[in-house]
């Protein structure tokens, strides 16, 4: 160990001159200047890849950048590492031995955010992501990074109804985040739900005026909400049965039942037959009546074209005629 | 039809300079059609298309979605008070005993047609001998009554859909909203692209009416003009006159 100090204080004065705002979080310091260089993915003991590089910048300016690196990498307290023993406290342990198929990593690491937000942790694990994780041990549904974002950049969403902010749950960015997922096809067949989702969301009015840049339009966490999000068919979710007419009344006032039948998400398809023939005869009848128009305009343009070449053709035969009779 | 060799111009001093088509009220209403018809398609354009990227800037110019959304419900409605006050001018009329059904769609019309593509096409040098209405603007003004009527109606039921809900029977509820949006949706499309087709070409671009006709501000043709486009109708209003007289030499004239 003696050996490798007066390197470690060469390292540390670099830093400092061409770095200073590195020492403002000194406690981190000596993780980042590895883990700041180190770029790239590598493949862990167990085959997963995985990235050990943290931007420091964006950890400094995130909402965790005051927090130190071992608030949340519990098993890593050493340097260099050890290998991670089971030293964190046991509610720790228990959390990321659920998640430990999803988060393979450092599930204690990802299990860590329940420390700070017990609440909205709890919150989750009810929520129909958290049942498909925590019980039925699935790798699918979200947990905290997968809307979040990397941890080490995580930053506020800016107030609803902002369409810039680097937040990835963000109200400008929160349909693409839960697209992320819920526009997968093989994700949307295993549990059952419509293959169409965010393309339906998107050709609806509240999606049409949200992409325009429009700041009161529901996003999906509005009607579904978000840690607690349930499924459709749990009568604790935000958009089942009675609680439907309520959600949509909150903007539509004077909701009745037949009024949030609007709002499916499902695609037009043969199953419902009146609207998908309805379109289909709409796409016809304006093929047929822009051919049929289009037609009638070409052939009357030729017609005027060979008028006009009649025209003059007559006149100068006519002038032909003129000039021979004046030479004869 | 009869080939007059001698025009009877003592007659032709006769005839009156111009002609009325179209009155004030005609007018107003085709005035208040077309601006809200722009404002609509404007403003519904980039909401139909709104994941093309320059839909947003457009909307932008509009005033941002809400205002955008603002301005085409109340040009909606302004449309179709127009085109109750339309309808009420026809009623107020017929009372009067001045209307003509002269736009009701009739066998001439399918014989018109016809005989204008046999002209299109060369096989006859005669034109068809059109009335006041060609079955061209028969079209277009049918076009619009069935438009307005189209998609005026889903976009109430859009614009007010906790109301019109209350007037929809429960089974059709797994339907109706769809309808509703395709109708108005698709119809407009249609709408808006029939208008650019055929009523830009018929009424602006075509060589003799080019930059455009200007009976929509002045409610009058010329007196040769109607001889010339409605011979039919000519004939009706000034049955003394003569076929030919003094009809300019233009590209249409019959040999």
């Amino acid at each position: 160990m003696g050996r490798r100090y007066p390197l470690f204080s060469y390292l540390i004065l670099f830093v400092a001159v061409f770095f200073p705002n590195r020492l403002l979080f000194a406690d981190n310091l000596s993780c980042l200047i590895c883990h700041e260089s180190l770029k790239g993915t590598y493949v862990t003991g167990k085959g997963v890849e995985s990235s050990l590089h943290v931007n420091g910048d964006k950890f400094a300016a995130s909402v965790h950048g005051d927090l130190e690196c071992t608030n949340c990498h519990v098993r890593y307290e050493d340097n260099p590492h050890s290998l991670p023993e089971e030293s964190a406290d046991l509610a720790l342990n228990r959390i990321a031995e659920a998640i430990a198929k999803k988060s393979p990593v450092d599930p204690v690491a990802q299990a860590a955010c329940s420390q700070c937000h017990p609440d909205i942790y709890e919150e989750v694990r009810q929520s129909v992501h958290g049942v498909n994780i925590f019980q039925k041990k699935e790798i699918d549904g979200a947990l905290c990074l997968d809307c979040h974002g990397s941890p080490h950049e995580i930053v506020h969403a800016a107030d609803a109804g902002h369409h810039s902010s680097e937040s990835p749950v963000a109200y400008g960015r929160i349909v693409e985040t839960c697209g992320r997922c819920h526009e997968k096809k093989s994700v949307s067949l295993k549990y059952g739900f419509s293959t169409k989702i965010i393309e339906r969301y998107d050709e609806s009015f509240h999606g049409k005026k949200y992409h325009l840049g429009g700041n009161d339009l529901p996003v999906c966490t509005t009607c579904h909400g978000a840690h607690n999000i349930r499924a459709q068919s749990d009568p604790a979710a935000m958009v089942y049965g009675a609680n439907k007419i309520e959600l949509c009344g909150q903007c539509h006032a004077g909701a009745n039942t037949k009024f949030v039948a609007a709002i499916t998400h499902k695609p037009i398809g043969k199953d419902n037959p009146i609207p998908y023939y309805a379109e289909k005869g709409l796409i016809l009848l304006t093929f047929l009546v822009i051919s049929g128009c289009a037609i009638h305009i070409v052939l009357d343009i030729f017609s005027l074209i060979r008028q006009a070449a009649q025209v003059r053709r007559r006149r100068r035969n006519e002038v032909a005629r003129n000039e021979s009779s004046v030479a004869g | 039809m009869k080939s007059h060799a001698m025009s009877l111009p003592s007659q032709a001093d006769a005839l009156p300079q111009e002609v009325e088509r179209f009155d004030l009220h005609f007018r107003i209403q085709h005035v208040i059609m077309l601006t809200t018809f722009l404002l609509l398609f404007f403003t519904g354009w980039a909401l139909k298309f709104s994941e093309v990227e320059t839909s947003q800037t457009w909307i932008r110019f509009w005033g941002g979605a809400k205002t955008a959304g603002i301005i085409h419900r109340a040009a909606g409605i302004l449309m179709l008070l127009d085109g109750l006050y339309h309808v009420a001018y026809l009623v107020y009329r017929f009372a009067k005993g001045k209307l003509r059904f002269d736009l009701v769609p009739v066998w001439k019309d399918v014989v018109d047609f016809y005989q204008n593509v046999l002209y299109f096409l060369g096989a006859s040098q005669e034109k068809p001998r059109f009335r006041r209405f060609t079955y061209l603007q028969k079209f277009d003004y049918w076009a619009v009554f069935w438009g307005v009527f189209v998609i005026g109606t889903s976009g109430l039921a859009l614009a007010f859909p906790t109301k019109a809900a209350l007037f929809f029977p429960a089974w059709t509820t797994n339907w109706i909203w769809e309808l509703i949006y395709i109708m108005h949706s698709d119809e407009a499309l249609l709408a808006i692209v029939f208008i650019l087709f055929w009523h830009f070409y018929n009424e602006h671009l075509r060589p003799e009416v080019f930059p455009m006709s200007w009976v929509w501000i002045t409610g009058k043709v010329s007196v040769s003009e109607l001889r010339e486009h409605y011979p039919a109708e000519f004939e009706r209003l000034f049955p003394e006159a003569g076929d030919e007289g003094a009809v300019g030499e233009g590209p249409g004239v019959s040999v």
